[in-house]
């Protein structure tokens, strides 16, 4: 008696809940999606349209020229320059971030003493300002006081400053070099995190039937961790490939076009330029590599989740 | 799978002993150390000259003595800092536009993670995907429109018009890390309440948020670090002195005539201030938020 007054309720129930959950799941995205249409979709087809359009800053009528701002980008040996340049920094800085990482990962996944406290550390950079990080390296790098040009001066290593920011290949080189100190820890706490999953009984048998470290890191925790090194890869590949702040405070694109990448190219035509409509269709250009990595990225995500 | 074990068993042929499982220990603890002890320091010494320029100005004569350990503490850089510019202001308008973009951005993303997550219906996935591609939308493509269709509005120079250019980022933010976070909660619980006769609005809010509670906080301190942290928007919105925060106003500082590096290293050290201390006191949620995040995600 008691069971079937129960059981009653509950199928009846269900056969409404599937709608109503419908409704207050839409209810409660609506703010969100609202606010993504209006801040992010909104500005987007403003920022097609404003790329066929000769847009100058301070003219209120912006002629449809099709696609002439990006025929004269294409044209333009200076766009070249700075397409290899972007490819360049994004290349090298996150290859030297995902090894860099991946060996400070493996490190701290051991047990150790302070282990939390090395962890925090280790975090730092990532959690400082982009702009902290930069002030600090722009000071360090400077010929006049900088700390690396006084200590090798000092240590008879250069007799004149290195001019770490204004030699042409120095200067890519010194802003890599803060993009990876500041980026690296997002490779080792995501790569940490995925350490926890991997290995486990598979580590313990390697390591029963005397698998050397090389051979267990090749064959255990390489293709565990594979997967996760892929989506932090992208994510980063993508992030670098935007990034704005450490090569505008270090160099503003210099010395001449040597360190220019998209995003400083995007605000020299744009804002400085005055030219809108053909900076911003700078950055449109950028869509079609940026497609194919959110494609990959999207296809590891989707593995990952359809496995775990 | 096989290929592993094959491998390995190849392998432990030539490998057998316990004075090779002892030199392999030795190895490992060395190299652990070497890659530990070269990456603090790389990671610690920048910081750490931050601090020493901050308190121990270097004096402006063109000298190339240097010494890296400080010989006294001084507060005078910090005073010329506080007395010479706006910066308390600019501090005062960073955290008004973080904690308000902040705040926004967690209640409306955990109503839309909370629906994501935890309710069907047709196109979740498609939404779900959508606020991931918002999350990675490069900001270099967006800020240009952006300036323009504020400056239409007469919102630039106005922390509104912050406040909505940081939503870009914090509302997909953490509509994605929480969406992982609430996967993550066992349905069971949910369900077994919605049996007893809640209702899902009250099974969301007594069950499953008090749960989640630890995923918000992290997503509250990541939305905030972003806002606070944020460069280019800022850079490009704010160019009035008395209403820039930040980003904007240390930029001042750095394209000046001469550089005060004690100055510079005055203001950098009070801007990292909040995230560092932040980080330290919730470094718990902020490992396991990340961890659901990023990568989960």
């Amino acid at each position: 008696m008691a069971l079937r007054t129960a059981s009653v309720p509950v199928p009846s129930r269900r056969r409404f809940r599937l709608p109503r959950d419908a409704m207050l799941g839409y209810l409660l995205l609506a703010p969100a999606i609202l606010l993504l249409l209006v801040l992010v979709g909104y500005p987007f087809l403003t920022a097609v349209v404003m790329s066929l359009q000769k847009k100058l800053i301070g003219q209120a009528v912006a002629p449809f020229i099709g696609l002439d701002n990006y025929i004269s980008l294409l044209m333009d040996r200076t766009f070249w320059v700075v397409v290899r340049n972007v490819l360049i920094f994004a290349g090298a800085s996150v290859a030297i971030k995902l090894v860099i990482g991946t060996a400070v990962a493996l490190a701290l996944n051991e047990s150790m003493p302070a282990r939390g406290i090395i962890r925090s550390i280790m975090i730092l950079p990532w959690a400082l300002p982009t702009l902290v990080a930069v002030l600090i390296w722009m000071w360090m790098y400077s010929d006049v006081g900088g700390v690396f040009n006084s200590v090798l001066m000092g240590a008879g290593i250069v007799e004149r400053p290195i001019l770490f920011l204004s030699d042409p290949v120095l200067a890519m080189v010194s802003v890599i070099v803060v993009n990876i100190w500041r980026g690296f820890p997002f490779f080792t706490i995501t790569l940490l995190a995925g350490l926890q999953t991997v290995g486990g009984d598979q580590y313990d048998a390697a390591k029963v039937d005397g698998a050397n470290i090389v051979a267990r890191f090749r064959h255990v925790t390489l293709p565990g961790l594979a997967p996760v090194m892929a989506v932090v890869t992208l994510l980063s590949t993508i992030f670098t490939l935007n990034d704005f702040a450490i090569v505008w405070l270090l160099t503003k694109g210099g010395p001449g076009n040597a360190t220019d990448v998209l995003s400083t190219l995007t605000y020299k035509v744009a804002i400085r330029g005055l030219e809108l409509g053909k900076g911003v269709a700078v950055s449109v250009l950028m869509l079609p590599l940026l497609i194919v990595l959110i494609v990959l990225l999207t296809r590891f995500i989707n593995k990952r989740e359809g496995a775990g | 799978m096989s290929d592993v074990i094959r491998v390995v068993d190849a392998r432990s042929a030539a490998n057998t002993g316990r004075g090779s499982l002892r030199t392999e220990l030795i190895i490992k603890r060395t190299l652990q150390w070497s890659v530990l002890v070269t990456a603090l320091v790389i990671v610690v010494f920048p910081l750490y000259w931050m601090l020493v320029t901050a308190f121990d100005p270097p004096s402006l004569s063109y000298t190339s003595q240097i010494s890296l350990l400080p010989k006294r503490l001084t507060f005078s850089a910090m005073a010329q800092l506080l007395r010479e510019y706006d910066f308390l202001l600019w501090m005062w308008n960073s955290a008004t536009v973080a904690i308000i973009s902040t705040l926004l951005a967690v209640v409306v993303g955990t109503l839309a993670a909370y629906s994501l997550a935890r309710l069907r219906y047709p196109g979740r996935g498609f939404l779900a995907g959508v606020f991931f591609l918002a999350y990675i939308f490069p900001a270099t493509l967006l800020v240009v429109p952006v300036f323009v269709i504020l400056s239409v509005l007469g919102l630039t120079d106005d922390y509104i018009g912050l406040i909505l250019s940081y939503l870009i980022f914090t509302v997909p933010f953490c509509t994605w890390m929480l969406r992982a976070y609430l996967t993550s909660i066992p349905p069971e619980l949910e369900e077994a309440a919605l049996v007893d006769g809640a209702t899902r609005v009250q099974a969301m809010l007594l069950i499953i948020l008090p749960l989640a509670a630890p995923g918000v906080a992290a997503a509250t301190i990541f939305a905030f670090t972003l806002s606070w942290n944020e460069y280019l928007y800022a850079f490009i919105l704010m160019t009035d002195s008395t209403k820039m925060t930040l980003s904007p106003g240390m930029t001042k500082l750095v394209f000046g005539d001469i550089f005060l590096w004690g100055m510079i290293m005055s203001g950098a050290t009070l801007m990292s201030l909040p995230v560092v201390l932040l980080y330290f006191v919730a470094q718990r949620f902020v490992v396991s938020g990340l961890t659901a995040g990023s990568v989960k995600g």
